[in-house]
């Protein structure tokens, strides 16, 4: 735990009543299911700019970036973080257009709409299980444990259990208008801390003088196929569950093309940030002012907590728990959405009301709760877990999301259901294969196990699994002689 | 000033202007949607 003065706490506690304020004014205000999941279709572009920009920001970008910015310089920005913002270019010009055109209110929908309703469970379930707020509970537990000297267990419970009491009670606007307050947290408090880290290390010619060269090369030694691998990771933008829900939101789809563009911009300043920060942090231990045991992950906290003063400390903790509190209550959100509206109105209540959807979806978020801390409190790796869990979703659901939507020829039942059901089996079975019968790589941090004589790492799943989904889906079209479209 | 620092501090002034602007923004639309919210509640 670190040393912090009472006035941090105190902003930190102000900060922590405020969230759960916002969710007991927004308890008993929504007018209908709508209204509860998607806050009436009416995000405007600045709306949607700061839910968004703080859902995707959790502290795995926070401290994953500056874990890589701490061993290998700069290439964390240009290799890691740089090539996702070519998925939100596509997303913004492509996907979000095609997406507003209809009247959708969830992912699985898509797939009722073009597939039907054995697709539609599929997809719900898939989205279920990846909105599962594991590894954001496991993160507050981090926290708790860093910040406030508590258990990990107390941190998941209280921290975790302020984001779940505000998600519960207001819904979406409860989740858009604490995102919006957490947004400026985060992104404020990050471009204010560059002045005090390039400060307390005696300026940025410093660490240019005391950094090795190759913390300065945009491309350092990664592999072209690394870069590839990087770079892929941000598919999952393609068919993310609450990427998906804001598109469904937005008043329109400039909104969501606009939020996007700017979005980029914000994004890409974020992630340049945390590397500057955590490369300040390198120098420091390289000098002898910071301890040199310091974790690479641990980087950007430590450095933080010697070089902020005390209040300015308390806004940037505050910011760390904003990062990751605007993450967790949309997928809990999500989660709860798949439950009632994909799963219990088409499956056993077709004539539910919109108060008992609104009722389940609560049931929802409680249930993707419990399940997700369960988990966080069961799995040590949590890496392998949320690589286990995205490539769930990716696997089973882009390849007859993204053909639904582009080609009306290909929307046969047959198809969509053989992509979902054969990726979601696939990736299950060699997720499993691969936790229980390889080894854990401590340096990769990841799952490891030798084929062909090469080193097949847990992550390098979908490039099996996807194929496979293709596959399933021309075998279903060839096989399927109906036509949805 | 190396082209690195510069890109930092221009990094900086998008991130921290950026959000304030973005911020300001909200509040001016959000105000709007929660009038129109209660006028549609009564």
């Amino acid at each position: 735990m670190y040393s912090i003065a009472t006035i941090d706490y105190i902003i930190i506690a102000i900060y922590l009543m405020g969230m759960i304020g916002v969710g007991v004014w927004f308890a008993k205000k929504h007018t209908d299911f709508d209204d509860f999941f998607l806050a009436g279709r009416s995000l405007t572009t600045p709306l949607l700019i700061t839910t968004l920009i703080s859902t995707y920001y959790g502290i795995d970008v926070l401290f994953g970036d500056s874990q890589l910015g701490f061993t290998d310089g700069v290439v964390a920005w240009f290799g890691y973080a740089r090539p996702t913002y070519a998925f939100f270019l596509i997303a913004a010009f492509f996907l979000a257009q095609r997406l507003k055109e209809e009247d959708f209110k969830s992912l699985p929908d898509i797939l009722d709409k073009y597939y039907g309703k054995k697709t539609r469970y599929v997809g719900a379930i898939t989205s279920f299980i990846y909105s599962l707020p594991a590894l954001s509970l496991y993160g507050f537990g981090m926290l708790g444990d860093v910040i406030l000297g508590w258990e990990p267990i107390m941190g998941m419970l209280v921290l975790g259990g302020i984001a779940l009491v505000y998600t519960l009670t207001g819904g979406f606007w409860a989740v858009v208008l604490t995102d919006s307050i957490q947004f400026l947290f985060m992104c404020v408090v990050l471009a204010l801390a560059v002045p005090f880290a390039m400060n307390f290390i005696g300026g940025f010619d410093k660490m240019i003088d005391i950094l090795e060269p190759s913390y300065f090369d945009t491309m350092g030694d990664l592999s072209i196929w690394l870069i590839i691998i990087y770079a892929s990771t941000g598919l999952a933008i393609l068919v993310e569950p609450t990427f998906y829900q804001r598109i469904f939101a937005a008043k329109s789809y400039k909104n969501v093309r606009n939020a996007l563009i700017i979005g980029i911009f914000i994004w890409g300043s974020y992630d340049w940030i945390i590397t500057i920060i955590a490369m300040a942090a390198k120098t420091g231990v390289l000098q002898g002012i910071l301890p040199t045991d310091v974790a690479p992950d641990a980087a950007l906290l430590t450095v933080m907590v010697a070089a902020l003063p005390a209040g300015a400390l308390g806004l940037f903790m505050a910011g760390v728990l904003s990062t990751e509190m605007s993450t967790l209550d949309s997928y809990c959100l999500v989660a709860g959405g798949n439950v009632a509206y994909d799963i219990y109105r088409p499956a056993i209540k077709p004539d539910a009301t919109d108060e008992e959807l609104i009722k389940k979806t609560r049931y929802g978020i409680l249930l993707s709760w419990i399940l997700g801390l369960a988990m966080a409190v069961s799995f040590d790796q949590m890496l392998g877990l949320w690589v286990f869990m995205a490539s769930i979703l990716i696997s089973s659901v882009m390849v007859p999301i993204l053909l639904g939507l582009f080609i009306p020829r290909f929307r046969k039942a047959l198809a969509g259901f053989l992509s979902a059901g054969l990726g979601l089996a696939s990736t299950v079975i060699l997720n499993i294969y691969i936790m229980m019968t390889g080894t854990f790589d401590v340096m990769e941090e990841t799952y490891i196990i030798q084929w062909f004589g090469i080193d097949f790492l847990q992550e390098f799943i979908m490039y099996i699994t996807v194929p496979i989904s293709l596959l399933g889906f021309f075998i279903g079209l060839i096989l399927d002689k109906g036509d949805r479209s | 000033m190396s082209g690195w620092e510069l890109f930092t501090w221009i990094t900086v002034f998008i991130l921290g202007f950026g959000a304030i602007v973005v911020f300001v923004l909200f509040i001016k639309d959000i105000t709007q949607i929660l009038k129109k919210f209660q006028k549609e509640k009564k």
